[in-house]
């Protein structure tokens, strides 16, 4: 029997519906809107104000499109940005309706009428929506013939974006970002009619320290650059990149962001050789399309006239540093290297800002070239307990195994303790703020004051003594037991930042909570290297894997991949980065290799300048020079992240890995510059390139022995302030000192206020100024009222005029003096 | 329909000495459909003014009763009900006369329609430049709360209501409802997208309706006098009474109150004929957002099914009338100088549109205009009707094409000099 | 025999015609008034640069001859009327071909070709014409930029009313600044 072969019947699932698009079928989710259904088949329907991103506006109208509900044609064209899709619906756009095409032609008219035709001197020419659009769906002539509606133009709406109304579209995609993703609405619509515009309050005094830059205009935001990114139109612009070149100049690299431990996706766009900007990257998983202004505006620091380009050498006899040539440096480096190491021995401090290829590349170097587990990356506040946290707890875990991105969006509750995520990982901020906005994420912070972090994830505080975090975190069972059921929940996490290793206790305190409630606990750190330099074993206990140290199976398990005798490795424990100073010091310790840290970042300046000036040699991979160089007998210039490959693991050990953006500059990576250094020094290193290292690296699977003893130190003390005292909180505003972000004069003019904060009560009597100091010295700020504790300052801890280590010496949960500061 | 077609019932108490008096309203029937009204249940008012056939007097004439049971029957979030006092159509001038000679049948019919809605709080948002009148409405509700006629246990009910009088600050579009609750909310006045619908989410979130003044004081008429009374006014469709507010060039301009379905040439009666006996030019029967009418629609019946049939709308039933000494084009590029001001900007066809079309309007009536110009208006009139974000942009589009349908000949003769300029230019390029 | 005579026929007769032979460089040989020769960036009337740096020029080139890098001008610096100026122009002639396309791409008629055609040189750098080398000469009634903006409040003033600009600021009239010849230069 022959039958008649029958129409594939398609079976419409669950949750979707079954549409028609320009005569073609198609089956969709439901709630999706029109105007992506169409994009799926193909179809792209011009638009302005739509964003996958943001809540639909329907205010261009440049996406109508013709429906039929029910058989019934509706009377209207329809925007299709703003409808979703229906059962039976049938759809057509531009391609099959003339009514359609003529709406889309016509609304393009009627936007180009008061859009000015500076086209060749505007910035987005050549890769604007609005061009793109109009050569697409536009009429070829104009049928204008009055006058255009004008403005003065640019007006610097920030240090970093200007603005041009006359350009202006009035899509509102800024005014939506800055409203919805950002939770900054520092920019809005200003008038109606033909002279609505967008502006800032300028003359709107809310918050005078939180809302105004240093030029006094208010867009001020951490986020602001992206709206220059979304803007279809050459309205906002980049005073960064103004006018520095054309997009089809410019070569595009993929890159990943070297400034935070998020790892966001960027595109990183090139003319000659020299970076001109860097725009956001598309991850849905990671940051999806938005990045932070540090991200996008900080990469002028590669190109500043200081950077190390060949190798030094310190002349024995003028001490002084003079330009040697590669063989000449390497040889004298590995000879002293070598004398040290044969000596007392050798100390590696190679920073937190690493690929996991130069980690890895330290870590063998200092195990088999200098023979020692002392290698510790931590260039910051840092303990022991910190030491078995990341051992027991965040070595090993991968996107599969912890917290993602995503799980903090869907997550019911976030707590974040000693963590300030706009400041320290803003993409985790947004994705916090995306949680709380769209999925009702309750968002609690364990920390000093309600920063602008959390009112923007609609959050709580629970506001301690600064050192009091641990005590915090023990007292949640007993003073805040909803909070406590709360965590309870599935998906409930608790996020940790790399202040808590300045508060004795805490990371057991939270290790404990987590095994009592099931909340998933991760760690994020603020450097982009400290994870990937953990999972490589650049730390005093660990061997690459999340092997330990003291264990001889893990030992001999890397002593076989790394083509070692047995026993080669060395089964004890390392110095951590003060152990190795005090050791200098004393005369312990006789060598040191560093790579690109700054004392100034370390616990105690004091110490390492005094252990820098004790060493006998000290061997210095750095591209800026710092207070290292002063005292390196060999400086050995390496590559910033434009000119390499490489990798970095994000707080989520998600790998991230990136080609190398700028080729053929002669710069060398770490790994490179490590593998001859260590060739010099008879050990193979096998870490030539980043790819031979990450070859190398993947020959180590990870493994962590699981026997790390999770941390279980007491609660430290919480701190007391006597009279005329006050306990200092501290952490770094994202915008400020850093070494990355030096020649960026736009990206600074951005930069929170440099104030210091005490409450109503303490703040009494001191004026508008105060004076924070210890016996080191002293720093004096303006100072704001917020809702500290009693007895607590709060200082930005590297900000102009604000330097909380280098000048007074002390870190979060110091006891400091307080007097008042004079007015100015 | 009554053979005398005056059928004062909204206006009846216009006339009366202090008739903005509580005691003046009480005197006079006042206060007695509340009465009523809270001894039924909600269920029974929204059936009573869906059988009464009322139809929104705000432009619309969607049916209030439908509108009504679109409001959840659950009570999970509170219920607003916001009256759209924001009269600004050109030409529209009931409300305001409304609330300023009778501020308690609007009260009464918002107590009224707050019980059948589930709501307490009430809000009256009219527009700011009218200060005498909400300082008027501010009296009336002080006294309406003194009386126990709004506030806790509203005569002994157990039905609880706020009403809040709140001034706009003088947005034309504002009236569009949307944008009306955005404005209440201390936001920027401009449209939402909908879905979803006020009654779902609307003021604050929370389901809403709005509903216009004339229409909320209807209520109190049609639950003490009845659906069957009410349908007795007006047509089949358009059931009940109108205040048609009469402006330009008659005799004696003002409110006019009769049934729906009377037409202008009755109207014109009323009000005593053409002023100077000039003849009649053009009119508009509902604002200027609904296309003119000229002296060929005398006879058409003015409720909204006769007003669409004509080919306009019923709008706000606001008739201006205009005789031969205008000019059409200018009354026109007056119009839409109007909408170019009020024009919030949110979308680019009403934004941009308008600038434009005000521009080539000024041009023609400055005699700087060409034929094609007039083709230009049309198609741009095209390009804006229908695409824009809410009405205001249909609205401003009708004067013109309308215009241009019944006046070609005077746009054309404002480009006559021009035509002749232009060859002699083209000749001698 | 005849065939011979007709042969010396020819050469009798052309030693009386006009040779064709053109002593050059001793005399030199204009070539025609819109042959492709060396590019000049014009100015406008009072010394202005017509350059606003859009690299379109660049972008319409074949040849990849073209840089350019655009600047802002400020108010104490001003090189062209508007906000845009070009800080960085370079034609590499060992690359272009004369074909003029940069010529038709230019938005602001900045970019023209005069008929200089010497562009010979016995080393590479040198063939890179920089903005310096490009620049048309300065007319009477031009000065130097950067200066403010002497024709105008805006630069509406100066696309819009070019030519009366000029004729005001005494360039003849029939003579635009975009014909001036290479003799000015000197």
């Amino acid at each position: 029997m022959t039958m008649a072969p029958e129409e594939p019947k398609v079976e419409v699932p669950e949750g979707y519906v079954k549409l028609t698009i320009d005569g073609e079928e198609v089956i969709a989710p439901k709630g999706e809107l029109l105007i992506r259904t169409a994009e799926r088949l193909g179809t792209v329907i011009p638009r302005f104000c739509d964003h996958p991103l943001l809540d639909p506006a329907g205010a261009c109208r440049q996406c109508l499109v013709e429906v039929e509900m029910n058989g019934r044609p509706m009377p209207k064209p329809q925007a299709s940005c703003t409808m979703t899709v229906a059962d039976g619906m049938v759809v057509k756009t531009q391609r099959t309706s003339p009514v359609a095409d003529k709406a889309q032609q016509g609304v393009m008219e009627l936007l180009l009428i008061n859009h000015p035709l500076d086209c060749p001197i505007c910035d987005k020419g050549g890769e604007c929506p609005l061009q793109n659009q109009a050569m697409a769906h536009g009429r070829a002539d104009s049928r204008f013939r009055d006058t255009k509606r004008t403005f003065p133009k640019p007006l610097p709406i920030s240090t970093q974006v200007l603005l041009d109304r006359e350009r202006c579209v009035l899509c509102q995609r800024c005014t939506r970002f800055s409203d919805q993703i950002a939770g900054d609405p520092f920019i809005d619509l200003l008038e109606r009619g033909a002279h609505q515009q967008i502006g800032t309050a300028e003359t709107a005094e809310i918050y005078d320290a939180a809302s105004h830059t240093a030029s006094g205009k208010p867009f001020q935001s951490y986020f602001s650059g992206n709206t220059i990114q979304i803007c279809p139109v050459g309205a906002l612009t980049s005073a960064q990149y103004r006018f520095r070149s054309r997009p089809f100049d410019l070569v595009s690299s993929p890159s990943v962001c070297e400034h935070c431990s998020s790892g966001c996706a960027e595109r990183t766009d090139f003319r000659r050789g020299k970076v001109m900007r860097k725009l956001a990257g598309e991850d849905p998983e990671v940051n999806e399309e938005w990045i932070c202004d540090k991200g996008r505006f900080a990469f002028r620091y590669a190109t500043a006239a200081q950077r190390l380009r060949t190798p030094l050498v310190r002349n024995a006899e003028t001490g002084e540093l003079e330009e040697a040539s590669w063989t000449q440096a390497l040889a004298a480096a590995a000879d002293g290297l070598a004398k040290a190491r044969d000596g007392k021995g050798v100390g590696v401090l190679p920073g937190g800002r690493l690929t996991l290829e130069d980690a890895y590349a330290y870590s063998k170097f200092a195990r088999l070239a200098l023979r020692t587990n002392d290698i510790d990356y931590r260039a910051r506040a840092h303990s022991a307990e910190e030491l078995d946290f990341l051992a027991s707890r965040v070595v090993g875990t991968t996107p599969e195994t912890g917290v993602t991105f995503t799980a903090l969006e869907h997550a019911p509750l976030v707590l974040c303790v000693a963590f300030e995520p706009e400041e320290e990982a803003p993409a985790v901020f947004l994705r916090l703020r995306k949680g709380a906005r769209k999925r009702r994420t309750k968002v609690v912070h364990i920390g000093q004051w309600t920063t602008p972090a959390v009112s923007k994830t609609f959050g709580e505080l629970l506001a301690c003594v600064p050192g009091g975090e641990a005590s915090a975190v023990e007292g949640i069972a007993q003073h805040a037991p909803d909070l406590d059921e709360a965590l309870r929940a599935e998906g409930a996490v608790v996020l940790v930042g790399e202040r808590a290793a300045e508060v004795p206790g805490l990371f057991s305190a939270l290790h404990r909570l987590s095994e009592r409630t099931g909340a998933r606990l991760a760690w994020i750190p603020r450097r982009a290297g400290e994870r990937g330099a953990i999972e490589v074993g650049a730390l005093p206990t660990l061997l690459p894997g999340g092997r330990s140290v003291e264990d001889a199976a893990a030992r001999s398990e890397v002593e076989q991949v790394w083509g070692l005798e047995a026993g080669a490795l060395p089964g004890t424990p390392g110095r951590d980065v003060t152990g190795m100073l005090n050791a200098l010091v004393t005369r312990d310790l006789d060598g040191l290799l560093v790579g690109g840290v700054d004392p100034a970042d370390l616990p105690d300046p004091a110490l390492a300048r005094k252990a820098l000036a004790a060493a006998s040699f000290v061997v210095s991979l750095e591209m800026l020079p710092s207070e290292v160089t002063e005292h390196a007998d060999v400086v050995l210039p390496i590559a910033p992240v434009d000119e390499k490959a490489g990798s970095f693991l994000n707080w989520e050990g998600r790998r991230r890995e990136f080609s190398i953006t700028l080729e053929g500059t002669g710069a060398l990576p770490d790994c490179r510059v490590l593998d001859t250094l260590g060739v010099e020094m008879d050990a193979d290193l096998f870490t030539q390139t980043p790819a031979a290292a990450a070859g190398d690296l993947a020959r180590l699977a990870p493994k962590p022995t699981g026997s790390a003893a999770a941390p279980d130190v007491p609660n430290g003390h919480v701190p007391k302030a006597g009279d005329g005292q006050a306990v200092l909180a501290t952490w770094r505003q994202l915008i400020d000192e850093g070494t990355l972000q030096i020649d960026e004069p736009h990206l600074a003019g951005t930069a929170r206020p440099v104030v210091a904060r005490m409450s109503k009560a303490s703040a009494a009597g001191l004026g508008r100024r105060v004076t924070v100091s210890t016996e080191r010295g002293s720093v004096t700020l303006p100072l704001e009222v917020a809702d500290l504790p009693d007895g607590v300052v709060w200082l930005p801890a590297n900000s102009p005029g604000s330097k909380v280590r280098a000048t007074l010496g002390a870190g979060h949960g110091a006891v400091v003096t307080i007097a008042a500061g004079g007015d100015q | 329909m009554s053979a005398d077609p005056i059928t004062p019932v909204l206006t009846k108490r216009w006339l009366s000495p202090q008739s903005w008096r509580l005691s003046t309203y009480e005197k006079l029937e006042g206060y007695t459909a509340i009465r009523k009204a809270l001894a039924g249940t909600p269920e029974q008012l929204v059936q009573l003014v869906k059988d009464a056939g009322l139809r929104g007097r705000g432009g619309a004439g969607f049916p209030a009763g439908v509108k009504w049971s679109f409001m959840p029957p659950n009570e999970d979030k509170p219920h607003y009900l916001v009256i759209n006092a924001d009269e600004g159509e050109p030409g529209t001038c009931k409300d305001i006369p409304l609330m300023m000679a009778d501020p308690h049948s609007l009260i009464e019919g918002c107590v009224i329609a707050a019980y059948a809605m589930r709501s307490h709080h009430c809000f009256i948002y009219v527009r700011g430049e009218a200060l005498h009148c909400i300082r008027r409405l501010n009296a009336a509700v002080r006294e309406a709360y003194e009386a126990g006629y709004l506030g806790k246990n509203i005569l002994g009910s157990g039905f609880d209501l706020d009403i809040t009088v709140h001034a706009g600050a003088g947005a034309y579009i504002c009236g569009e409802e949307t944008a009306l609750l955005d404005s209440l909310e201390g936001r920027r006045g401009q449209p939402r997208l909908k879905p979803p619908f006020p009654a779902a989410a609307g003021l604050y979130a929370a389901p809403t309706t709005v509903n216009n003044v004339e229409t909320i004081a209807s209520v109190p008429f049609i639950v003490n006098g009845g659906a069957d009374w009410f349908r007795q006014m007006g047509s089949e469709k358009s059931p009940g009474p109108k205040i048609f507010s009469i402006s330009g060039h008659v005799e004696r301009p003002g409110q006019y109150e009769a049934p729906l379905g009377t037409t202008l040439r009755e109207l014109l009666e009323l009000c005593g004929g053409m002023k100077d006996g000039i003849p009649l030019k053009f009119w508009t029967p509902g604002g200027s957002s609904t296309p003119l009418f000229t002296a060929e629609h005398l006879d058409v019946p003015l409720d909204f099914e006769g007003a669409a049939e004509a080919g306009s709308m019923l709008g706000t039933t606001a008739v201006q009338v205009f005789n031969e000494t205008v000019s059409v084009p200018w009354a026109v590029m007056k119009w839409t100088q109007f909408y170019e001001h009020e024009s919030c900007g949110k979308c680019t066809p009403c934004r941009e549109g308008t600038y434009w079309l005000a521009q080539i309007l000024e041009r023609m009536v400055a005699g700087r205009g060409t034929e094609e110009d007039i083709d230009t208006l049309l198609d741009v009139c095209d390009n804006i009707l229908g695409r824009s974000f809410c009405a205001l942009g249909d609205g401003a589009v009708s004067p013109i094409t309308s215009g241009i349908k019944y006046f070609r000949d005077e746009f054309l003769a404002l480009c006559e000099d021009n035509r002749a300029k232009q060859e002699l230019v083209g000749a001698q390029a | 025999m005849f065939d011979a005579l007709k042969g010396f026929g020819v050469t009798f007769s052309n030693m009386f015609k006009k040779v064709a032979t053109e002593e050059y460089p001793e005399i030199g040989a204009p070539a025609a008034p819109r042959y492709h020769g060396r590019h000049q960036l014009n100015r406008h009337p009072d010394g202005l640069e017509k350059c606003v740096g859009c690299e379109l020029c660049a972008w319409a080139c074949p040849a990849d001859a073209i840089f350019v890098e655009g600047g802002d001008n400020t108010e104490e610096e001003r090189y062209s009327p508007g906000e845009r100026y070009g800080k960085d122009y370079q034609i590499n002639y060992l690359r272009c071909i004369g074909c003029g396309l940069c010529v038709e791409a230019c938005p602001t008629r900045s970019l023209t070709m005069i008929n200089f055609y010497e562009l010979a040189d016995d080393n590479r750098q040198d063939l890179i014409y920089t903005k310096e080398d490009l620049l048309a000469p300065l007319l009477p009634g031009m000065e130097q930029p950067p200066h403010p903006m002497r024709l105008g409040d805006n630069e509406q003033d100066y696309y819009v009313n070019g030519p009366e600009l000029a004729r005001d600021r005494g360039v003849p009239s029939g003579e635009t600044v975009e014909t001036s010849e290479e003799k000015a230069m000197q």
